[in-house]
């Protein structure tokens, strides 16, 4: 194979300079101008939603919802970081700083998580079910009694904590190694993130899998759904990729990398959009086919909510929006090699990834709300709660927590932009799509 | 296929005259060092107007679709066309078989349901692209080709290995034998040869055994067709052919057959006369049919059985009873319910489809099974009962007294009052 190995452009501007602040900034901005807006909007709210005994339950699951948008962002950009280095991967290189600065948000994404996590600890019981005296009534839940070992407010914010803490051990190993190469231009560092590599990603996939068990997939703590963490981590993905490629034209539009990043690799990436779009098509697909076929009560009742009522309607609006739309569109190859129809389908994507997380956890609003076993919801045959029931704090939470995500990437966007010591980095500039 | 020194010209013909063997010419041959060259030159011969020109290098090189001016393949849209197709194939075979040509009503469930087929058409959708691809692919490339005028340059041989051609046809409406060897020698070629085509008749047709090959084989291929197609239009009174005789016929009778030994010509004996089979005489009549002795000689039972057949006590105790629940949950529940009242999913599931039956309530105090001796709620178990059909095949006796018991632990359960539980009673 003829590989054709280029070195940097003589005129690029690879040092970050002050990009970093102003997204920073912007970040720090958009979180409080919306995250206010959004405690205005709780406080001017006269009571509690029907069934709810706090009015700042809907900020809590649209928080949750925000949060897992901001979580899976950085928890992308690892898997693409520790998968080059896995498999000797080489076009990453040029934009793997670019990744390793979405990375460096953790530790902001996971402090703002403290808002849910902590409340849950100190005993607010409108967020999840499991938190509450019911879910402990062994004749109101029977088959509840034996998660709530695993499901108990303690052991969920030490396991919180623990992710959290392994996230950033690994994406700041992997940053901090990336940029001692910058200094030291040794090949070996190289050979030993790939050594890394290899367990890291097997800690990565539990981590993440259990991510999506313990914040979103116990809102529904009766419900169980094995592959729940692989359709969490693919739908994520989504977005980490439509993400990057923003970010990555943000740094381009501001006369960085414009030699250095060119359309094969913008079409790599979107072809990472595409894979996921059908990967997350496809594991949904094995979730549902499993449950709706085997039809056991306690797995199709998740289905039932989103499959009757006005949940059906966001249910179809993910299967065209989410994966038919985009999949047929991005297939083509221009599609993914042209930067505006690139930029659009990203922008579409994140928007659709919100809704996804949205789709999750929602119809849990209405569902288990305190006083309410088995027999009450959507069993019953209770279509009254089968609304979509949508509040402006969703979106502004939302938006909010997209500051503070920002602001994470923004306080790791310096130096150089791009590993100019790293031995792929000449093939990584030559990178051509055959 | 070797080739004969005398019908190879060696060097490259200056003049284009054709040596022994050669026919008119086909095209000439350029050989490059680099690929870096190949993509190069092949830009100049597309530059100077040539279209009908190819090359050929030993793996693919970077560049060179642009260079030659090769439009992008339509294979993709072929494939997406292919895949398309199969999805819509398996939809469509799904629902004549399913829906259409042989419904069946599986508890209820609706016999064309997308969710169900999507696999089907997914997997025949995979399928058809494929197939579309790879025999596109071939189309594409007109291949099989097994044989091409290039070959007939021992240089060319090297293709598969470490060298780079530009082959430019004379069939190409700018093709001028001097001046394309001119573009060709410019554009850094290290050596170039003519090309021409076999004159030799006999080396043009391909050779006569493999011609024979190929009809033998596919008039062998052809027979089991034949033989297939004979047998389904024709009648015949020859016996079947016997391969291994003494396998298919063996000196022995098998059950159910005919053998002119005995009087009523059948090769079963059964059970001879006044005998039974050790273990299966079932004498007790109160444990294997519930009976007891009465007024006319016989009655059911309204108590259990004392003892088992082998001697060990009947106890009615928890042990009992959960065996009981255990047993009516897997083979009553169906039709009776869990609670017993005739509500389970067969019942409820054959309702959707309009006229329905009703499934008797086990535990209704005014049904005819609150009142029914113990016996002879065995023996319905055991033989059926109007429509319902005797599980005595499926389960055993001590089984079945198991669920008498625990039916009757359900009646006095399902219509319990406050007294039965004087621990709950509120003050």
């Amino acid at each position: 194979m003829s590989a054709l190995v280029k070195s940097l452009h003589p005129d690029e501007k690879i040092t970050a300079g002050k990009l970093g602040s102003s997204m920073m900034k912007a970040g720090v901005g958009l979180a409080v101008v919306f995250l206010g807006l959004s405690l205005v909007l709780v406080l001017a709210r006269g009571t509690a939603e029907a069934g709810h005994a706090s009015k700042w339950a809907r900020f809590f699951y649209a928080y949750v919802v925000g949060w897992c948008f901001i979580a899976t962002i950085p928890i992308g950009m690892l898997w693409i970081i520790l998968l080059h280095f896995l498999v000797r991967g080489r076009w990453v290189t040029v934009v793997r700083r670019i990744c390793e600065a979405m990375t460096g948000s953790f530790l902001l994404v996971w402090i703002a998580g403290l808002v849910f996590v902590v409340p849950v600890v100190a005993g607010y019981q409108d967020l999840y079910y499991w938190a509450t005296p019911d879910a402990h009534d062994a004749a109101l839940n029977p088959v509840l009694q034996h998660k709530l070992g695993w499901l108990s407010p303690g052991f969920f914010f030490i396991r919180y904590i623990a992710y959290g803490a392994i996230y950033v051990g690994l994406s700041s190993y992997f940053a901090k190694k990336s940029r001692e190469q910058d200094e030291s231009g040794d090949p070996k560092i190289t050979d030993h993130l790939r050594k890394v590599a290899g367990p890291g990603m097997i800690v990565y996939a539990f981590v993440t899998a259990f991510v999506g068990f313990d914040v979103l997939m116990s809102l529904a703590p009766k419900w169980y759904s094995t592959i729940f963490g692989v359709t969490f981590w693919g739908s994520g993905c989504v977005g980490a990729f439509s993400a990057l490629a923003l970010i990555v034209l943000w740094v381009q539009r501001s006369g960085r990398l414009v030699h250095s990043v060119t359309e094969e690799h913008y079409h790599d990436i979107g072809k990472w959009m595409f894979a996921f779009t059908f990967f997350w098509a496809y594991v949904q697909f094995s979730q549902f086919m499993l449950q709706w076929y085997g039809n056991m009560p306690d797995e199709t009742i998740w289905y039932k909510y989103r499959m009757f009522g006005d949940w059906q309607w966001v249910s179809i609006a993910m299967l065209v929006g989410f994966w038919a739309f985009p999949f047929v569109f991005l297939m083509s190859r221009w599609t993914k090699r042209i930067v505006p129809s690139l930029v659009f389908f990203a922008v579409w994507q994140l928007v659709f990834h919100w809704l996804d997380l949205y789709w999750n956890a929602m119809p849990q609003f209405d569902w288990y709300q305190p006083g309410n076993g088995l027999n009450a919801g959507p069993l019953a045959g209770n279509l009254a709660l089968h609304h979509v029931g949508f509040d402006p704090v969703d979106i502004t939470v939302w938006i909010g927590l997209i500051g503070v995500l920002l602001a994470g990437i923004g306080g790791h966007l310096k130096g150089n932009l791009i590993p100019v010591k790293d031995p792929t980095l000449g093939l990584s500039l030559g990178h051509e799509q055959l | 296929m070797s080739t004969p020194k005398d019908n190879h010209d060696e060097t490259s013909n200056g003049n284009g005259e054709a040596s022994n063997g050669d026919g008119e010419l086909y095209g000439v041959l350029a050989e490059f060092d680099t690929p870096g060259e190949l993509v190069t030159a092949a830009r100049k011969v597309k530059d100077a107007g040539y279209t009908e020109f190819d090359c050929f290098s030993p793996f693919p090189v970077h560049g060179i679709d642009p260079a030659m001016g090769v439009k992008r393949t339509i294979l993709p849209l072929v494939i997406f066309g292919g895949g398309f197709t199969g999805a819509l194939g398996g939809l469509a075979l799904q629902w004549y078989c399913n829906a259409h040509a042989w419904t069946w009503n599986i508890s209820g469930k609706p016999t064309w349901s997308i969710p169900a087929n999507i696999p089907i058409a997914y997997e025949c959708g995979i399928l058809l692209a494929v197939l579309t691809s790879f025999f596109g692919m071939w189309a594409a490339n007109k291949l099989p080709q097994v044989w091409h005028p290039f070959f007939r340059q021992e240089r060319f041989g090297r293709v598969t290995d470490d060298s780079f051609f530009i082959g430019i046809h004379a069939s190409d409406e700018r093709f001028d034998h001097a001046r394309t060897k001119k573009l060709l020698e410019d554009a850094g070629a290290i050596a170039i040869d003519d090309c021409h085509r076999e004159n030799d008749p006999a080396r043009k047709t391909m050779p006569k055994w493999i011609t024979a090959f190929i009809i033998a084989s596919t008039a062998f291929a052809l027979i089991p067709f034949a033989i297939a197609a004979k047998a389904r239009t024709s009648k015949s009174s020859e016996p079947h052919i016997h391969i291994f005789p003494d396998m298919d016929f063996q000196p022995k009778y098998k059950s159910d057959t005919a053998m002119d030994l005995f009087p009523d010509d059948r090769e079963n004996r059964g059970d001879i006369e006044g005998t039974v089979a050790r273990g299966w005489l079932e004498e007790d009549d109160l444990f294997y049919r519930g009976l007891v002795p009465g007024d006319n000689g016989t009655q059911w039972t309204t108590g259990f059985p004392a003892t088992y057949p082998d001697g060990e006590k009947f106890a009615v105790d928890d042990k009992l009873l959960e065996r009981g629940q255990k047993r009516f949950n897997i083979y009553c529940t169906p039709c009776h319910g869990y609670d017993g009242r005739g509500q389970g999913m067969v019942p409820t599931r054959a309702a959707l489809n309009g006229p329905t039956w009703s499934v008797r309530n086990l535990v209704d105090p005014t049904s005819v099974v609150a009142t029914m001796p113990n016996g002879q709620l065995f023996n319905t178990i055991s033989n059926g009962f109007n429509t319902m059909l005797g599980y005595a095949a499926q389960i055993p006796h001590a089984d079945r007294w198991a669920i008498v018991a625990y039916v009757r632990a359900l009646q006095r359960a399902q219509n319990a009052t406050a007294e039965d539980r004087p621990d709950q009673r509120t003050p």
